[in-house]
């Protein structure tokens, strides 16, 4: 493995570990503003329980998600140097607002984990506020910097140097909008199918009756509601990336060659040596129409720019349809959950239904994994699209293979902690054991 | 003194401060845990491992506020000390990681006598590891042994493993040993205000050893740094960090924890501050001024702008954390196995 695969595949694999974590930091604040919020109107004290039942795993999520982030912020510059010092004076803004995002997220983290004897129940209440907003505006702007490297913006060139640097505009750059708001939405999205699962699973098992239908029916709410807003910003993100990133959308359909009333590929496997597409559905005209609303429409294709400047369609395609496919399991999960509630008024969910719950909860998080996938692969060969290639950003300090090895490590270990962690029975006598 | 570059670098060293402060104290604290001493060892590790639980992640992001705003406003700096210092750095991101989910899982998790010590040791090791390997990459921008030829920034083991960085480091974690049992006399009751106290006047020594000793390897290995510090102006901050030393050790010894704390704090700051203005103009000694490394004027007047603002809503918030969790440190977490019919009990 070479040094820049080798950084490629740290980067990648970091970020694939912390958005994990990320997810759950942006998913759970909202759910425990939901339940805290439910305790205080309804007085019912379930849903506070059912809060605190959370805050050791979510205590350790964060923390894990915190160390994983502080990886990520130390790899932009062990990295790809020259990436930063191309792009700090643009993308440092939207990471200076993170950090105060973050000083905020941690603050009132602390405070409702640790409040309980030292706080008032509505107050209790009223650092989950603080809390959510604090996740989700991080990622607003974390997705600001990506959006800046797919659709630059808010500086020029001269000589070879960015100069005329306006930080506002490159904050506001053209994909950021779309992004941000499909990619936070999939947060909820994600994290309330995980935790749905999980309250699935114990009930299939014939465990924690009450708490686990009240956690699940919280969740699948949440879930009902973003669900829909994936499809309809997903459409939106479509629409901005056929306007602004050809070559990404191109990818994303396995669309070889430029060509009026093109069809829309699913599935299949792309070659891009005879520039077809095997084993793969097609369905007549409907990417023109996805694309550019007209079924006749010339939809630009691989081909239409210059060698040497286009992502490898093997690596995006399928992804994208993986999110996709990820979307219409959800949807048929939250439809047979809800539809005989709303329709036959029935109030307990089946075996089935949960068992179709279960199925479906990995699924939050793989649209998300996939979708990343297809965002970053999908940019290639540029770490700044039309400026900057991947391979001129990364480190000329050799030894990365070295570097990769031991992240991986570093990852396996924590993961292999983790489960254990959330698996393990609790000792019934309890109490914290002191470690000598 | 306006002008952008001296602000924002300004911000950094109160940055790197703030971070050694509250931060280099959850190290010592970790430190701490290894060294606990006499009868009441257990106790100590559990008033210390209580008093970091709230504050550990907060106090991590003024390293983040620090890599931030090396990118943002010194971007050609910060990519070349992460390309000259990327093994202790690697290091260092290594025990952060290890001690951040060593501490959660011992904290968070539903003990079992079995993973304990597991976790426990790493936590300790990785308290040892971090800043001493920080030290390290902070102490090599002043070593002079990092350069760059034609933008060209060179590696290798003689650029950050050097006598005069190896001493950075042990001051690193000096620094570190001595916040925490100073912090700690004003948290809790004797007798283990008694271990606390007895713990900080060693480690003010231990610390009060190696800036001294550090003398005599910057002259020699660190001749321009050492210039800079010793026979100029940022010689003031090295008598001053020296009285506010022996100042604590008297504190320490009267008992006045108050203002024995202050005065740690305030030996910290006066340290660094020596550190800071022997090294500027430059950001990295002899080979890149601070105005060379910095962004443009646009960058820096947005990230200085949001700074008051980011203030404005971190201050109270902290004053809350810091105020709300004040006092003897307890275990306000719900004992283990409490949450009796939540199902994650699988
Ligand atoms: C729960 C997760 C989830 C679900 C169900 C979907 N997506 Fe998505 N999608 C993401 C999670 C995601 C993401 C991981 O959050 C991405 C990666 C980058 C981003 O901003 O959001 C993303 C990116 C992304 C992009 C690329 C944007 C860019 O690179 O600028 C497109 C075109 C779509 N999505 C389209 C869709 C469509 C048409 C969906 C149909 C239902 C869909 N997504 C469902
Ligand atoms: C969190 C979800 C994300 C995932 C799963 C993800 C995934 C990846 C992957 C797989 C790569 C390697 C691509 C390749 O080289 O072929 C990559 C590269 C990279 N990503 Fe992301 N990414 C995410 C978000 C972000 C964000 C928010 C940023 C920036 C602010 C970012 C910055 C980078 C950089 C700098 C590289 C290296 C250069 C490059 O390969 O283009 N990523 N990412
Ligand atoms: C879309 C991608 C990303 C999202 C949505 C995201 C979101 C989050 C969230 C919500 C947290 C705090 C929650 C927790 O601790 O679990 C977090 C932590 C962190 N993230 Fe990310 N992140 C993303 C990518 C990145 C990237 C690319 C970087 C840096 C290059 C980064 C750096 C960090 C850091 C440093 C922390 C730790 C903050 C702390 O100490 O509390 N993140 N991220």
């Amino acid at each position: 493995m070479d040094n820049l695969l080798a950084a490629r595949a740290l980067m990648g694999a970091s970020l694939a570990f912390h958005i994990v974590y990320a997810t759950i930091g942006i998913g759970l604040p909202l759910m425990l503003m939901l339940a805290e919020g439910l305790a205080l109107k309804t007085g019912d004290d379930a849903w506070h329980r059912l809060a605190r039942g959370w805050i050791r795993p979510a205590g350790v999520l964060f923390a894990i998600g915190a160390v994983s982030g502080t990886i990520l912020s130390f790899e932009l510059g062990l990295l790809w140097p020259q990436f930063m010092a191309f792009s700090g004076p643009m993308i440092g803004l939207a990471f200076s607002m993170e950090g105060f995002a973050f000083f905020t997220e941690a603050i009132f983290l602390a405070l409702y984990i640790y409040g309980e004897e030292r706080l008032s129940r509505r107050a209790l209440f009223l650092c989950t506020i603080p809390l959510t907003l604090a996740s989700a505006v991080s990622a607003v702007f974390v997705i600001s910097a990506n959006g800046w490297m797919n659709t630059p913006a808010g500086f020029q060139m001269i000589d070879g140097a960015p100069a005329n640097v306006q930080p506002m505009r490159a904050f506001l750059n053209q994909a950021w909008l779309h992004q941000a708001v499909h990619g936070t939405l999939a947060a909820y999205v994600a994290t309330a199918f995980a935790v749905a699962g999980f309250y699935a699973v114990a009930l299939l098992k014939g465990r924690g009756e009450a708490d686990g239908k009240k956690a699940l029916s919280l969740s699948l709410s949440l879930a009902l509601v973003a669900a829909p807003l994936m499809l309809v910003t997903g459409d939106w993100a479509a629409d901005a990336v056929a306007e602004n990133q050809g070559a990404k959308l191109a990818a994303m359909e396995a669309h070889f060659k430029t060509s009026a009333a093109a069809p829309l590929i699913i599935g299949g496997w792309p070659d891009p040596e005879t520039a077809t597409v095997s084993y793969a559905i097609r369905i007549p005209k409907l990417l023109s129409f996805l694309a550019h609303q007209d079924p006749d429409a010339v939809v630009q294709g691989l081909d239409a720019f210059p060698q040497g400047t286009t992502p490898d369609p093997r690596l995006v395609h399928p992804f994208f349809d993986l999110m996709v496919g990820s979307f219409f399991v959800m949807a048929l999960a939250l439809i047979w959950y809800w539809w005989p509630r709303w329709r036959r008024k029935e109030t307990e969910p089946g075996r089935a239904q949960l068992k179709c719950v279960a199925f479906a909860a990995p699924f939050g998080i793989i649209a998300l994994e996939s979708g990343w996938m297809v965002t970053e692969f999908g940019r290639q060969p540029w770490v700044v699209k039309g400026y900057l290639r991947t391979s001129q950003a990364v480190t000329p300090n050799d030894g990365l293979l070295l570097v990769f090895a031991t992240f991986l490590f570093v990852y396996l270990a924590l993961t292999v902690g983790i489960m254990r962690l959330l698996q393990r029975q609790p000792k019934e006598t309890g109490g914290e054991v002191s470690h000598d | 003194m306006t002008d952008p570059v001296t602000l924002a670098a300004m911000v950094l060293v109160v940055a790197l401060m703030l971070y050694a402060l509250f931060g280099g104290a959850d190290f010592g604290g970790g430190i701490w845990t290894a060294l606990a001493f006499g009868p009441r060892a257990r106790e100590q590790r559990e008033a210390l491992f209580n008093a970091i639980g709230p504050v550990w992640e907060t106090n991590h992001v003024w390293l983040i506020f620090i890599v931030v705003t090396l990118f943002t406003a010194f971007p050609s700096g910060f990519a070349a000390m992460f390309i000259a210092l990327m093994p202790p750095l690697v290091l260092a991101l290594i025990g952060i990681n290890f001690r951040g989910a060593a501490f959660a899982f011992r904290h968070y998790g539903r003990e079992t006598g079995r993973d304990v010590p597991l976790s426990a040791s790493v936590f300790e090791i990785a308290s040892v590891l971090t800043p001493f390997t920080l030290g390290m990459a902070v102490s090599a921008t002043a070593s002079g042994t990092i350069t760059i030829n034609y933008g060209v920034t060179a590696t290798g083991t003689a650029v950050w493993l050097t006598p005069f960085t190896i001493m950075g480091g042990v001051i690193g974690l000096a620094i570190c040993a001595y916040l925490a049992p100073v912090y700690m006399t004003v948290r809790v009751a004797p007798p283990l205000q008694n271990d606390f106290r007895d713990a900080a006047i060693a480690a003010g020594v231990a610390l009060g050893v190696a800036t001294a000793a550090m003398i005599p390897f910057a002259l020699r290995y660190a001749p321009r740094f050492s210039q800079r510090l010793l026979e100029s102006w940022p010689m003031l901050f090295v008598v001053l960090a020296v009285f506010a030393g022996v100042g604590t050790q008297l504190l320490l010894l009267w008992r006045r924890y108050r203002w024995a704390q202050v005065a740690a704090a305030a030996t910290v700051v006066l340290t660094l501050s020596g550190f800071a203005a022997a090294l500027a103009p430059d950001l990295i000694l002899g080979e890149m001024t601070l105005e060379a490394a910095a962004a443009p004027r646009s960058s820096l007047v947005a990230y200085l702008t949001i700074l008051p603002f980011g203030a404005l809503i971190l201050i109270p918030s902290l004053a809350f954390l810091y105020w709300t969790f004040r006092g003897e440190p307890s275990s306000t977490l719900p004992p283990a196995g409490a949450e009796s019919d939540s199902p994650e009990k699988m």
